[in-house]
């Protein structure tokens, strides 16, 4: 990710005589460009996980008569809904937090914004272990025992590995926030992460529902 | 140049209209002339269009090459649009379409509904071969398939292994043979003969060289051939295990016809009591449930007529019970699947 | 046409404003560059080479269906050639050259803009194509994948160790190909020069639009797909085989999903070439632009709609047969009105029949021939017969030979003069064309009755029924005329960098705002950025540009061609 220049008159090469205003434009124009080309990357990923989505869904109607389905004779058990919906519940208050974080930011108060940023990246650390703990612990056969646990664990694995680059993506953001790389009218880094995280989120909800609820 | 364009159109029509086999092909079964119907007004339609599409693009490069002496300036005709006329290249073709959806909805229909079931037979489909399977015939038959002539015939084609095709170009159907799903083809043979079945799917190094034979039989020479398979009960015919010779049922392993029974079985069954069905019943209590004292072949629930069902497949009123051969399982595999099934009635 | 007025004060968008300094270092300029000009030329480079290696294995395939039983290489071999060649030819030839090849070169030209919108991230794009298809090739070294180009499972899960490569190779090639298509979408949607609303922009630009579209979102479920069949090869986890509980026709159905989008993605750009160089050689405005963009977008639309068409065989259930049968009729509707606009823009033209222009015209031929074998193989009842034959390798190879390969060719005569400065031999191009049009019919026509009388695809031993045989020595002499041809063109980028003479800015006396700029362009394009006034096919009105640089020659060859464009304010 490119680190956006925000504060006035840095940009590039002035011509003789233009203003300030004029690299305000030149920042709004870009910061278009780069909002637009980061929503299509999201949609591009929401294609990415509805792709896996389908084939679950085309294994678990089509292809198995009961779910979940049978290994060795004997039919798997459903996943744990109480833990995961423990875990949800942080991964959705990281979204809560980071909403927060922002709000603080566009506010200026620099030490509201940490806090919350940080309180972002504790939970979402948080998720990523109880991840981690439903992995060792699932009674579903492993990864590669049946079509439950190929299409659980590789889809909440993808997530998973987003929400691993999120939590780096973040503390990045964090650290670049406190190096003065934005301000309160020039933090597109900032929004490019909220964005990022709340896809992280939606798709969870999406998930949550398919593997736990349905 | 349109009517120029018009005869040579209306000539190819004719052509496809009146010319014997469109496909280069005779037709074997019923649907096929279907399809050939089908492939004609395809083709007339086609020729128009590629008749006067490439005949007007010829003709105007031609008429509309700028000339020599031309003066540098010289331009074409600065127009950018004709309403009338792009609404009409618009609704033609969308008749055309239309016309063409309409006749291929009622033939895939009528192919979709063909009558079968007169004789219903399995093709299974390996590396790198085909072999066959009839009702009342132990073994399964394989590269040559015989099929009486106008009789409606159901073919059921799976695969023992990977994904291969069923086709006889004389009959127009293809259907894929996949593993783990029973598609299924019917037709109506009409012309006696021997005909190519050509796997269309690739499969392996030798997917080139995997063929068959079908054979469409007269319904007298049919029943010769049938009888002498072993058909109709007589135990005469080739390889050695005719219908009546059992399994060898001692010793079968009751933990790996568990680990069996869930490989092969469970998406169909469960080992529940008879009502508790998946798609076939529930196998916990078939050596003792006094409520369905038969099997589904109509013999008495022994171990040794389960075997035979494991063996030969069954086809009723229920559905298909794949054979041994779909279900890739020797002899070791049904004697486990047996014993399996025998310490669950114990319970 | 009364042209649309515009105020001469729109000031073009500041991100526009500056040019920044030209790099100095060689590697910079030529290696790892983020100018969309290098970057389009080393995709045209890459992928031609590509084009050769896929080629020559195409000429190895003909050698062996020379004769039927296989005498030539061994049948896993042969597997392995075909495979490779549909899968070089797909990925690493076509869909490079037209997005990451012309499109970079030619859209941010033509909507005047100075680079596309993420430059950095268009060479990282750019370099993992290379990296992709230097994988995919290694893979001769442990077993290259032998199930086709679609490599479907169960079959795909017992091929040799390159059926991976390739699984990791088609990926990288994908997010290179996703990114393009961002990078487009935001280039062509927020850096048109002012003035230039979407309908006065060329028809080039709608079509990469397009496309861009469907590389963003087809391409991420084949990465699904792709990425599923390299677990369960690697690590046997489960979707695939039916003996563990998988569904060979999900790969099916995640396969197609994005390779039939695909087949648009490698037709759409060549589209866009063919309504760029009829209107330029006939002199006269492309017809029915506005229904040519329309049905850009719409052909992009129903494209995801129609994928399981290549599935009518497989098992698919009755009711599902038909709305993919629908569907995949309609398409041929607006397919229909772009070749009939394209005629009427041949008629009453003043046409010049160079290179670019005739493989234009031949692709109206060709791919028309296509389009309509593809209509056969919509119904049904007739891909029930004709599917997985010799039918639908002539099928294909007369929409993407004889349609993007064509388009390609006209393309490249087109803007090679922009690209290199520099003209190539009209002669060896003539020459080029007419071996390549009926060579190419010679080859692919018999394959059209071959595959109806049975001959099956993906076979090197085959029956001789119906003179299968001969039809096939016909198409292979055939292909080796289509093969040396090629070699015409290659003589003629050598001959243009010799002995050709230096091109001005517009050779052609074309209209859209690359040939309004020197050949070869200046790192920054545009001295100025113009204003638009219209869209660029009237012949015969003054150029609708405001505020260009003034370039000698631009107005094309002759002075008295077009009158001059309004002077600079």
């Amino acid at each position: 990710m490119a680190v956006s220049i925000a504060k006035q008159g840095k940009h590039g090469h002035g011509v003789a005589g233009q203003s300030l205003v004029h690299d305000e434009v030149i920042y709004q124009e870009t910061r278009e460009m780069r909002l637009l080309g980061f929503v299509l990357f999201l949609i591009s990923d929401v294609v990415l996980f509805s792709a896996f989505i389908f084939a679950y869904l085309y294994l678990r109607n089509t292809v198995t008569p009961v779910w979940p389905p049978m290994l060795d004779g004997k039919q798997l058990p459903r996943l744990d809904v109480a833990f995961a919906g423990v875990n949800s519940c942080i991964l959705f208050g990281s979204g809560v937090t980071m909403h927060y974080a922002m709000e603080a930011w566009k506010h200026a108060k620099k030490g509201a914004f940490n806090g919350w940023i940080l309180g972002t990246i504790v939970l979402g650390t948080l998720f990523l272990c109880g991840q981690g703990y439903e992995y060792m612990h699932a009674q579903i056969g492993g990864w590669s025992g049946s079509i439950f646990g190929a299409s659980f664990f590789t889809l909440t694995g993808m997530h998973g590995f987003h929400v691993l680059v999120g939590v780096v993506y973040l503390i990045v953001l964090w650290w670049q926030a406190n190096k003065g790389v934005y301000d309160e009218t020039h933090y597109f880094g900032l929004t490019a992460g909220t964005l990022y995280w709340h896809f992280v989120d939606v798709i969870w909800v999406a998930l949550f529902f398919l593997f736990y609820l349905f | 140049m349109t009517a120029l364009l018009a005869i040579i159109s209306i000539a190819a029509s004719i052509f496809w209209i009146v010319v014997p086999e469109p496909l280069g092909l005779v037709e074997a079964a019923d649907p096929s002339g279907q399809v050939d119907t089908l492939f004609r007004f395809l083709a007339v339609v086609g020729s128009f269009i590629m008749v006067y599409v490439a005949g007007y693009i010829i003709y105007f490069t031609i008429a509309f090459r700028r000339p020599k002496n031309a003066p540098a300036n010289h331009i074409g005709v600065q127009i950018h649009d004709a309403p009338i006329l792009e609404f009409w290249w618009t609704v033609v073709p969308t008749v055309l379409v239309a016309g063409l959806a309409i006749a291929s909805v009622q033939i895939l229909s009528t192919i979709n509904n063909t009558e079968g079931d007169v004789l219903t037979m399995e093709a299974i489909g390996y590396q790198f071969g085909f072999s066959f399977r009839y009702p009342k015939i132990a073994n399964p038959i394989p590269d040559e398939m015989h099929v009486p002539v106008n009789t409606p015939i159901t073919v059921h084609v799976t695969s023992r292994d990977v994904i291969h095709g069923f086709w006889v170009p004389e009959v127009r159907l293809k259907a894929d043979m996949v593993p783990g799903l029973i598609n299924t083809i019917r037709f109506t043979p009409t012309r006696i003969g021997t005909y190519r079945i050509i796997c269309t799917e690739y499969c392996g190094a030798l997917h080139g060289k995997m063929a068959a034979k079908l054979v469409i039989d007269s319904q007298q020479d049919f029943a010769k051939w049938y009888n002498a398979q072993g058909g109709n009960g007589t135990t005469g015919g080739t390889g050695g295990n005719a219908g009546g010779v059992a399994v060898a049922l001692q010793g079968g392993n009751v933990q790996a016809g568990q680990a069996l029974f869930g490989q092969k079985c469970s998406a169909c069954h469960s080992v529940g009591p008879f009502t508790q069905k998946i798609v076939g019943p529930g196998l916990g209590h078939i050596f003792d449930d006094t409520t369905h004292p038969k099997l589904v072949s109509g013999d008495d629930p022994t171990p040794q007529n389960v075997a035979k069902i494991l063996k030969n497949g069954y086809q009723g009123d229920i559905g298909v019970m794949p054979s041994s051969q779909a279900n890739a399982i020797n002899n070791t595999d049904i004697a486990n699947l047996v014993a399996y099934l025998v310490s669950l009635s114990k319970h | 046409m009364a042209v649309a007025s515009t105020t001469t004060t729109v000031a073009p968008h500041a991100v526009l404003d500056h040019i920044h300094p030209e790099p100095t270092s060689f590697i910079r300029k030529y290696i790892f560059s983020i100018d969309h000009k290098v970057i389009g030329v080393q995709y045209m480079i890459t992928g031609m080479i590509f084009f050769v290696f896929a080629g020559l294995l195409a000429e190895l395939i003909r050698v062996q269906l020379m004769h039927n039983d296989g005498r030539f290489v061994s049948p896993e071999t042969y597997n392995q050639i075909y495979s490779m060649h549909g899968s070089a030819m797909v990925w690493m030839v076509i869909i490079p050259l037209v997005t990451g090849g012309f499109g970079n070169f030619v859209m941010p030209l033509q909507i005047g803009a100075r680079d596309v919108a993420f430059p950095w991230l268009n060479l990282a794009a750019f370099w993992m194509f290379p990296v992709a298809g230097l994988l995919l090739f290694a893979s001769f070294a442990v077993g290259a994948p032998d199930a086709g180009w679609t490599e479907y499972p169960p079959v795909s899960l017992q091929g040799p160790a390159g059926t991976s490569l390739w699984c990791i190779a088609i990926f990288l090639i994908g997010i290179s190909s996703t990114l393009t298509g961002i990078n487009f979408i935001v280039t062509i949607v927020k850096m048109r020069a002012p003035g230039m609303t979407f309908t006065r922009m060329p028809l080039f630009v709608w079509a990469q639009l397009a496309t861009a579209g469907l590389s963003m979102i087809a391409t991420t479920a084949l990465a699904a797909a792709l990425l599923a069949l390299f677990l369960e090869r690697t690590f046997g986890i489960p979707f695939y085989d039916p003996r563990h509980g998988g569904s060979p026709i999900l790969w099916q159905h995640m396969f197609w999903f994005y390779s039939h989008p695909a087949v648009y993605i490698m037709i759409l750009p060549a589209f866009g070439i063919i309504s760029e160089v009829l209107p330029t050689f006939a002199r006269k405005p492309i017809f029915g632009y506005k229904m040519i963009a329309f049905s850009s977008i719409s052909i992009a639309l129903l494209g995801f709609m129609v994928w399981a068409h290549h599935m009518f065989t497989s098992g698919l259930v009755p009711w599902l047969q038909l709305p993919f049968m629908i569907m995949t009729m309609i398409v041929a509707i607006p397919t229909g009105i772009k070749i009939f606009s394209w005629m009427a823009t041949l008629w009453g033209g003043s046409i010049e029949l160079s290179p670019a222009m005739l493989f234009a015209i031949g692709f109206l031929i060709t791919f028309t021939f296509g389009g309509v074998t593809g209509v056969f193989l919509s119904a049904v009842p007739v891909d029930l017969h004709a599917h997985g034959t010799y039918f639908v390798v002539a099928h294909f190879h007369y929409v993407l030979y004889g349609g993007s390969v064509f388009g390609i060719f006209s393309g490249i005569y087109y803007w090679w003069p922009k690209m290199t400065g520099r003209l190539m031999s009209e002669t060896l191009g003539k020459w080029h064309f007419w071996v390549t049009f009926v060579a190419f019919n010679c080859t692919f026509l018999p394959m059209h009755w071959l595959g109806l009388e049975g001959m099956p695809r993906r076979v090197g031993i085959y029956a001789d029924t119906h003179d299968a045989v001969f039809w096939n020595q016909v198409a292979s002499i055939s292909s080796f005329f289509l093969a040396a041809a090629t070699l015409l063109l290659f003589a003629n980028m050598i001959y243009s960098f010799t002995k050709g003479k230096k091109a001005g800015p517009n050779p052609w006396g074309a209209r859209t705002l690359e040939w309004m700029i020197p050949s070869p362009p200046p790192y920054y394009n545009f001295k100025k950025i113009p204003a638009v006034l219209a869209a660029p096919y009237d012949f015969g009105n003054p150029l609708p540009y405001i505020g260009l640089e003034r370039v000698p020659g631009a107005e094309g060859p002759a002075v008295t061609r077009t009158p001059a464009p309004a002077p600079a304010t």
